[in-house]
């Protein structure tokens, strides 16, 4: 009966979504089980599709790009709603969220960072504010849940490889257990647009995070500041930068990064 | 209550950087733009996450993610060798059809890439869209900002336009 009514191809690809209205599926169903040409190209398609489905690539985010949009998101505050906020009314006023806990920290270091950071730079144009912005940013992050290593690990034959083929060059990972530092893991995370290594210790409680990466720069001693109950050491030597950040108090902090400085 | 905002966008929006990610690799067909655009997608979506009125995670962030893509590609038009937004009804369709002969002759290997390449990113669009995403169409017409009768027939001409590379090249 609907023979002379063969079905578009158009009808057909929606048919194979599901996406027709029920009365037109049945009319293309009853149709396909009469005309062999209409069914013939049904067949085709289906077998299209599943070639697309099965050949269309699929990427995968890298771990870089993961770690870049944790760093931006922790360092941005999201825009809340005028008509959503309780006080709002007449004084249509843009309020930042504002965190609790450690982002909170963030969002007020990255405020704070100013002063701070322009006695850093100040001191021999050695790096950007971004780059200390974005370290202490990237710190903070590590504390939410499960952000803080990519690889998780006390023992450095485990950590120290992990970074192979993940980044050009391989981070420092000595053993300071015994000296009351033991290590936690590490991960590739994102600091003034490029990848850089991260390696996690821990005192008590504490944790401490270290940023390494090659540079051009000559050396440059350690230079220390305090932002927001958070220390930061940085320095450069043979080639590397670092910096060292963590909640801990500035003198044990201090001991730690000589240690490491030393090994 | 904003930590939990937060948490929120880290448990369901966060895991789609995969779909992003691969809608922009399509889109713009570069890993380093990919890179950069997802990253500017997530931050938007993160700034505007306190007022997404709920639904599908994934098309909201895919609609916000394909924006950039657009906004991106329009300041580097001249960078690509075919019009990001050429439509496929422009030109003639045997030459089309030559287009896509050479590019299978061209390699014998990744001829879907080819192919892919050499179509209007409209039509990559709703393939991805759909064949790896499954979205539904008006899922897809609300990402690609037109009606659900506009995605039907692109779907539809894209499968029939890869169809024939994918025979040629079995
Ligand atoms: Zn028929």
């Amino acid at each position: 009966m609907s023979q002379a009514l063969h079905s578009t191809h158009e009808a057909l690809s929606a048919y194979v979504d599901g996406e027709l209205t029920p009365d037109r599926a049945r009319e293309v169903a009853e149709h396909l089980t009469t005309c062999m040409q209409c069914s013939a190209e049904y067949e085709t398609l289906l077998a299209t599709i599943a070639a697309l489905r099965a050949n269309l690539e699929r990427y995968q985010a890298p771990d870089v790009l993961r770690a870049r949009v944790r760093t931006a998101i922790a360092a941005t505050p999201s825009i809340s709603e005028p008509a959503a906020r309780p006080e709002g009314g007449a004084s249509r006023r843009r309020r930042p969220w504002v965190w609790q806990g450690g982002i909170a920290a963030a969002l007020l270091v990255s405020a704070a960072l100013g002063s701070g950071i322009t006695l850093l730079a100040s001191r021999g144009r050695t790096s950007t504010p971004d780059v200390a912005a974005d370290v202490l940013a990237s710190h903070v992050r590590s504390l939410m849940p499960d952000h803080l290593t990519d690889v998780r690990s006390s023992d450095q034959h485990n950590v120290k490889p992990w970074f192979n083929g993940r980044l050009d060059y391989s981070p420092n990972v000595p053993r300071l257990e015994e000296q009351g530092f033991p290590l936690v893991g590490g991960r590739v995370d994102y600091v003034g647009g490029r990848p850089v290594a991260v390696v996690v210790y821990s005192r008590r409680q504490h944790l401490i995070n270290v940023f390494s990466w090659p540079t051009r720069l000559g050396d440059a001693p350690l230079g220390v500041t305090a932002t927001n109950g958070y220390n930061m050491i940085h320095w450069r030597s043979r080639g590397v930068e670092r910096w060292v950040v963590s909640d801990l108090n500035a003198s044990e902090l201090r001991s730690f990064t000589e240690l490491l400085a030393s090994s | 209550m904003s930590q939990n905002l937060h948490e929120r966008f880290e448990q369901t929006v966060l895991p789609l950087i995969d779909d992003a990610y691969t809608l922009a690799r399509h889109l713009l067909r570069d890993e380093h733009d990919a890179q950069d655009v997802v990253q500017e997608a997530y931050l938007r979506a993160w700034r505007y996450y306190a007022s997404f009125r709920g639904g599908d995670e994934r098309a909201w962030l895919l609609t916000i993610l394909r924006n950039c893509c657009y906004t991106w590609r329009g300041g580097r038009r001249d960078a690509e060798h075919v019009p990001f937004d050429e439509e496929l009804h422009g030109l003639d369709a045997s030459s089309r059809y030559a287009a896509d002969v050479r590019a299978v002759d061209d390699s014998d290997r990744g001829s879907l890439e080819a192919v892919l390449g050499r179509l209007p990113a409209q039509f990559r669009e709703v393939l991805v869209l759909r064949e790896l995403d499954e979205l539904s169409y008006k899922d897809i017409a609300r990402v690609t900002g037109v009606p659900v009768g506009t995605v039907m027939s692109r779907l539809a001409r894209a499968r029939e336009r890869l169809r024939r590379v994918l025979k040629r090249s079995a």
